[in-house]
């Protein structure tokens, strides 16, 4: 994975930030530091350091501020991650129901752990991933935003196995 | 009853009580600075006075009447009839809670950190703190980051009070440490790897509440509890910050900032902060050295002096020079001229960043602020003409970003681009060549609309001048608001048309009635100018008939003797190639420095030792006319001497009347009486020059420059974890990229730089920065001593083949 | 009177008499030193020493508080930072002739590196030997430390 990452920020990024700036006040700029980041992850898969500098400059921020931003929330990924990205809630309600059993399936089935990615750069498996308010449907996971409930490990086969 | 009173609100104040005390303090005040004011402690790690609020460490939780939870102190605004309770049973609870907290993961490493005995931690802990942790899980531990040669991290050690991240946001004014992570996993840290660049960044070491950042020369060096303290002054910039130097065992191990509210509040940079390593680097000279056939050989004070007197004897007095450096205290530079004008010499002068003194009589007595320091940030408007404030002055930039925050307007006129750490109302670079004509263009702009004028002999010129777009706003801004003030720097005193572009100046400040005011760079340039280490004025500003040769002149036409006090020429004057040819072509030349340098040991006869600035004694005057005294913090070689005593024994052994000074007092006595307050703090201009402008060929190309942060005396040149922040290729200029077309130059490769007939080699770097037609060399450096002054014609040539 | 009588009949005398003849039978406490040697406490305070961790490590980390207790101010100690980033003594002299033998050196210590060894019977030659060095502590510390490390244990418990 050693593509180089430009410096300037894509026309289709610049778009978004543009987007995005039309709804703050002129003097808080860096309100549109989310969405921007967002844009970037789409854009590139995780968050590269240069791209987050340009971004920086492009909100007259201070670089340090658009990296506290980004290392704050989970949904932004640091470094290079696999294709899909799973996440499997383990938290009361899924892990009363077999969660952690899904869990440790999928773990043996890409034979990674937590917060690695496949050798393929297929899967990605997210750290511990908290309460997504699909209690209802315990346990479930979700693969790339989606929500995929009452899992058992045929589903999971079947779930995972029509990714591309 | 205790009265806490700013007299900012002094009407409306609420009565509260802390503990039972009554106290009154005005509205809105944060409950822990009353109580701080009124001496009642409580415990804090995120707080400080002179940072903004955090609340994030909750060590300050105090109980209020009638609040149904324990509330922190310095969140929490006073308000009337409050009932504060700082040491009841709740609020001891939820201290001693936040405590045990605090301490789960916080290493028990006391013994090996250099925070230990001085930690507010450690003593917080003894006080509210368990003797035994209840938490018998894993500590967290964080990887150290390297954030450079000035501050080292043990991160295991943090707490996250963010008082280091809200100094680079408010008071550094650049963001440069952050919170990434959030939860368990938050670091105080740069996150990609990064030298802190900005030149306050040690204050981050005195305000880490525990041993997280501390000073990375004094690295495991001393305890907190051995070190001897003592009080000093800044020894690099006529800031004149406090400091308390700390010693052990005849060292000094490190620097603090001395509180002064007036002068430097808690605060110091950088330079003055690690500068005590130059005095232990190798370049220090300990022994008298006398030049006997080319051969340097040590020598005994007396034999040295004695034939240095016989010397001084047989030469003319015409054809003696005396070059001092204005960061001599009060006490040499009297003693020197006293010494040069008992000699009948004139050739004196302390003014080797100059090149025109074509009105050196109208010179102020005391060129200084013009303010106070504290009026700096109390400024609506403040205009800078030439200078690199950051880099010349780190102190007085914090003073005038203050003003920035509270919405001051800031002005920038430059002849390079120069980095400013706060948002500026008008950053103008002009070509070195245009800029006269670029503030007479300002300067007729206002005569139009100011309710002053000129005088009539600048009318002829301003009805020439033409205001730029860029400059426009700054003459609008200059005559509507209430305390403006103009403020000349370094980069203007180094011009060749340094009278004009004052005189031009000082008119700007006077159509706008802004204060006028010299930002000297050197320690102690006010006080060299008062006590007369001047060609044509001695103590006191009285005026001489006929003047001796200043700087330039003494250069110029070489004299056959040349006595340096503190020089360092070649890197200190700003013509350093002919300083260099002078000092070669003279038949005697006698160094009295700290430090040698391999160009002293080529043209000097004899070099004297003398007392670097923790060694000596003696009395500077800031910029803003505070006179401070210095103290010797630690012991020198015995074979290194006093300046004044230096100068004592030469007056002796040339036997000379009024040299029989016991102690430095009696020359401070004598200086005290020689002084009057007639000399009044005026920066009145009284005459003008002839201001005649020039106009260049488009195509010529001009050089500009500056010293770097870290070049600018020689105790900083020599201390070496400076040296290593300021991480400067001083092999590269930079250039524009229209220029290096146009002259067929090649990025990274070598280029020729020539001046007249002086030439030295460089690396060409491109940036774009730098204004089409410059191109900018950094001075004050061992490849800069080739060239001649900083603004002049140069021709580049490529050396390189592509 | 009977004053008078005891006066007569050298009665202190006798008495004094009867605790020399009561001596005279009892077992001797005097010590053939240096053939016989007094019993020690396992804190006997005597030659100072520097020890090492089993794995050769010098113990001590150059905290200073020995130097910060001691009332006689017999230790200087100068520390820097080792290659590997560690606190480490450059320099740990102790004068024996300051030195009161107090102990407070080896109470203060967070990392049981200065102790006191049971030795007492040593001597200095020439001037400025009774500075001990760092290198001088360490090799008693290794000379002793098999003793140092039992007495440190039998006196686990009360410390």
């Amino acid at each position: 994975m050693s593509k180089i990452i430009p410096k300037e920020l894509s026309a289709e990024v610049q778009e978004h930030v543009v987007d995005w700036l039309k709804r703050f006040p002129d003097d808080q700029k860096q309100s549109a530091v989310l969405g921007s980041l967002h844009a970037i992850q789409h854009e590139h898969g995780y968050l590269p350091v240069v791209q987050m500098d340009a971004l920086a400059e492009r909100l007259e921020m201070p670089a340090i501020a658009v990296y506290e931003v980004a290392s704050f929330y989970s949904m932004f990924e640091l470094e290079p991650v696999g294709k899909h990205t799973i996440a499997v809630c383990t938290n009361l309600s899924c892990i009363l129901r077999g969660g952690e059993d899904v869990l440790n399936y999928i773990e043996s089935k890409l034979n990674i752990k937590c917060g690695q990615s496949t050798a393929d750069g297929k899967y990605y498996l997210k750290n511990e991933e908290e309460c997504l308010a699909g209690c209802c449907g315990a346990p479930m996971m979700q693969v790339n935003h989606v929500y995929y409930e009452n899992l058992t490990e045929a589903k999971v086969d079947e779930i995972l196995d029509v990714l591309d | 009853m205790t009265d806490i009173v700013n007299d900012e609100s002094q009407q409306d104040l609420v009565t509260l009580t802390i503990d039972g005390v009554e106290v009154k303090a005005p509205r809105n005040t944060m409950l822990i600075e009353v109580a701080d004011q009124a001496g009642v402690s409580i415990p804090r790690f995120c707080y400080h006075k002179h940072l903004s609020v955090a609340a994030n460490c909750r060590m300050c939780m105090v109980e209020v009447e009638k609040a149904p939870k324990p509330l922190p102190a310095c969140a929490t605004p006073v308000s009337e009839g409050m009932k504060v309770y700082t040491h009841s049973e709740l609020a001891l609870d939820a201290q001693k809670g936040t405590m045990e907290f605090l301490l789960i993961n916080h290493p028990l490493d006391c013994p090996v950190c250099d925070q230990g005995g001085e930690c507010e931690l450690q003593d917080v802990a003894m006080g509210y703190g368990g003797d035994v942790s209840r938490f018998n899980e894993r500590k967290r531990v964080v990887r150290d980051k390297n954030i450079g040669p000035l501050v080292s991290t043990d991160m295991t050690r943090c707490i996250h009070c963010t008082r280091c991240v809200r100094f680079g946001s408010e008071i550094a004014g650049v963001s440069e440490l952050g919170a990434t992570g959030r939860g368990e996993f938050m670091e105080i840290g740069t996150y990609v790897e990064k030298s802190l660049s900005s030149e306050l960044s040690g204050n981050v070491i005195d305000l880490c509440p525990v041993g997280a950042l501390n000073a990375k020369p004094s690295r495991m060096k001393a305890r907190a509890w051995e070190m001897v303290e003592q009080s000093n002054i800044s020894a690099h910039d006529s800031f004149g910050s406090n400091l308390i130097m700390h010693t052990l065992r005849n060292e000094v191990i490190r620097v603090v900032p001395e509180e002064n509210a007036e002068v430097n509040e808690t605060w110091i940079s950088d330079r003055d902060r690690f500068s005590y390593e130059g005095m232990y680097s190798d370049n220090r000279l300990t022994q008298v050295m006398q030049k006997n056939d080319g051969e340097w050989q040590p020598s005994y004070w007396s034999d040295a002096l004695h034939s240095i007197a016989q010397t001084l004897k047989q030469y003319d007095a015409e054809e003696i020079g005396f070059l001092v450096s204005p960061n001599q205290s009060n006490e040499e530079i009297y003693l020197t001229q006293k010494l040069a004008r008992a000699l009948e010499i004139k050739n004196i002068d302390h003014r080797v960043n100059q090149i025109d003194f074509e009105q050196q009589h109208a010179d102020p007595a005391f060129p200084w602020l013009g303010q106070s320091i504290a009026d700096v940030g109390k400024q609506d408007a403040i205009l800078i003409i030439g200078s690199d404030l950051r880099s010349e002055q780190p102190m007085l930039a914090h003073k005038v970003r203050q003003a920035n925050a509270r919405g001051a307007k800031v002005f920038v006129v430059n002849p390079h681009y120069c980095k400013f750490h706060m948002p500026l109302s008008g950053h103008v670079v002009v070509k070195p060549q245009e800029w006269l004509a670029k503030i007479v263009g300002l300067l007729a702009e206002l005569n139009n609309s100011s309710k002053h004028n000129v005088p009539s002999d600048l009318n002829m010129l301003l009805s020439t001048g033409k205001v730029d777009s860029d400059m426009a706003g700054i003459a609008k801004t200059l005559l509507n608001v209430e305390h403006s003030s103009v403020l000349i720097g370094n980069l203007m005193q180094l011009h060749y048309e340094y009278s004009s572009l004052r005189a031009i100046s000082y008119w700007l400040s006077q159509l706008t009635e802004s204060s006028f005011g010299y930002v000297s760079t050197a320690s102690n340039s006010a006080g060299a100018s008062l006590l007369g280490a001047l060609p044509h004025r001695t103590v006191m500003s009285k005026t001489i008939d006929e003047p001796g040769m200043n700087y330039q002149q003494m250069i110029q036409s070489p004299r056959k003797v040349f006595v340096l006090l503190g020089l360092e020429p070649e890197w200190d004057c700003v013509l350093p190639t002919q300083t260099l040819k002078a000092l070669q072509q003279a038949e005697v030349v006698i160094a009295i420095n700290s430090f040698t340098t391999e160009g002293m040991r080529e043209y000097c006869d004899w070099m004297l030792p003398i007392k670097c600035y923790a060694e000596a004694e003696g009395t500077k005057i800031n910029m803003e006319g505070r006179w401070q005294s210095y103290f010797k913090v630690v012991d020198s070689d015995d074979e290194i001497k006093d300046g004044w005593k230096i100068l004592r024994m030469l007056g002796a052994e040339l036997e000379l009347d009024g040299f029989d000074y016991v102690d430095i007092d009696d020359v401070r006595q004598e200086i005290s009486q020689s002084l009057d307050n007639s000399f009044g703090f005026s920066n009145e201009l009284p005459s003008l020059p002839k201001i005649e402008i020039k106009n260049w060929d488009e195509g010529i190309v001009f050089s500009t420059g500056a010293i770097p942060i870290y070049s600018i005396d020689s105790i900083v040149r020599n201390a070496s974890s400076l040296k290593q922040a300021q991480d400067l290729d001083e092999s590269v200029m930079m250039i524009n990229s229209i220029d290096v077309e146009k002259h067929g130059l090649i990025e990274g490769k070598w280029v020729k730089v020539s001046q007249d007939e002086d030439s030295s080699i460089f690396k060409c770097v491109i940036n774009n920065k730098i204004e089409p037609g410059t191109v900018y060399i950094p001075r004050g450096l061992p490849r800069s001593e080739k060239l001649g002054g900083v603004y002049a014609p140069v021709q580049l040539k490529n050396l390189s083949v592509a | 009177m009977i004053h008078f009588l005891k006066s007569f009949s050298l009665w202190e005398l006798l008495k004094g008499l009867s605790v020399t003849r009561k001596k005279l039978v009892a077992k001797k406490i005097t010590i053939q030193y240096p053939e016989d040697k007094t019993p020690q406490s396992p804190r006997f305070r005597g030659l100072h020493a520097l020890r090492r961790y089993p794995s050769g490590e010098e113990r001590c980390i150059g905290c200073k508080l020995c130097e910060a207790v001691c009332p006689a101010l017999a230790i200087t100690i100068d520390t820097d930072e080792r290659d590997d980033g560690t606190r480490r003594t450059t320099r740990y002299d102790i004068d024996l002739f300051k030195c009161i033998f107090c102990g407070f050196c080896e109470e203060a210590c967070p990392v049981d590196a200065i102790v006191e060894t049971r030795n007492f019977e040593y001597h200095f030659e020439n001037r400025g030997e009774q500075v001990m060095k760092k290198q001088d502590l360490l090799e008693i510390g290794a000379k002793y430390e098999e003793q140092i490390a039992q007495d440190r244990e039998t006196d686990a418990m009360y410390r």
